[in-house]
């Protein structure tokens, strides 16, 4: 738990749980805690600041340290929430809790027991593929698999198809079979296959930047 | 649209301070560096691309990004003058 006068940065918002392990958090946080507020638990690290810096590193580690926490057995479901909430203090962030608990019920409600994954579909080098053969067979096996699917940006020309899935937890080796397909079906193409995440792309909060002062 | 837009409400800045703020803001497309760190990494993930190559282009493309973020900053204030 937390010292109630630190200053403590929020990585997402679990159902009521006490956590405490030890993790490579943000700005050298070496502990992750919880804050309860009724009956969601804010995953916290303290930190020495409450405007963190955004860089591709510490985004890495926000993101390290939520999927920590997806892989284990007593969290069924994280709202993660994006990078860079950091409050003054617990006093401070359970205002915030509780202003925002309809929202935290609904997102955990939506993605209740399911986590995300993520699969691109990278075209080789010579560029001899069926774009459109290959977005469907990838649509054919994954969809029918998961609670729900977003095309993600091709910030590349060679990217074929880059898609995050919902996935419930008892559908997780399914899905892994389903990809291995994929990826044998069509042994020209890169596949590359990520997660689990906490579901990013399914679960939309945005928690007031005044609030955090 | 944009330069009758600009011309418009900005009657004072001339045609030619426009089309150089937007000729650098296409020279220096942050969202085109960001695909490309994007990529570079992927392609290295994959095992397509050697670390050395990684790593050179890496940092190439981040020392583009911040001088395309100080040219946007720049650009956004108004403090970038044609000579």
């Amino acid at each position: 738990m937390s010292d109630d006068n630190s200053n403590l940065y929020v990585y997402g918002i679990i159902e009521q749980t006490d956590i405490e392990m030890e993790v490579d958090g943000v700005y050298g946080a070496s502990t992750l805690g919880t804050v309860d507020y009724r009956s969601h638990s804010a995953l916290t690290s303290t930190v020495d600041t409450t405007d963190p810096e955004r860089t591709d590193e510490a985004v890495a580690t926000h993101d390290d340290v939520l999927r920590a926490v997806v892989e284990r057995d007593d969290v069924e479901t994280v709202v993660p929430m994006g990078f860079g909430m950091a409050f003054k203090n617990a006093r401070t962030l359970k205002g915030v809790m509780r202003g925002a608990q309809r929202a935290f019920r609904k997102a955990l409600n939506d993605v209740e027991g399911c986590v995300e994954l993520g699969i691109k579909l990278v075209d080789p080098a010579d560029g001899a593929t069926d774009a459109d053969e290959l977005r469907g067979a990838l649509e054919d096996e994954l969809d029918p698999l998961s609670a729900g699917q977003t095309e993600d940006d091709l910030f590349s020309d060679r990217l074929i198809a880059n898609r995050s899935y919902l996935v419930e937890q008892d559908q997780r080796d399914a899905f892994d079979e389903a990809v291995e397909r994929v990826e044998t079906e069509n042994e020209d193409v890169l596949v590359k296959y990520t997660g689990p995440w906490a579901p990013y792309n399914f679960v939309d909060i945005h928690i007031g930047a005044e609030a955090s002062n | 649209m944009i330069l009758v837009d600009d011309l418009l409400l900005k009657p004072f800045v001339s045609l030619l301070d426009i089309l150089h703020a937007m000729v650098l803001d296409e020279l220096h497309d942050m969202g085109a560096i960001r695909d490309e760190i994007k990529e570079n990494q992927l392609l290295y993930e994959l095992g397509e691309r050697p670390e050395s190559e990684y790593e050179r282009k890496k940092g190439r493309l981040e020392a583009e990004l911040q001088v395309a973020e100080e040219v946007h900053e720049k650009l956004i204030s108004g403090n970038i003058e044609v000579q």
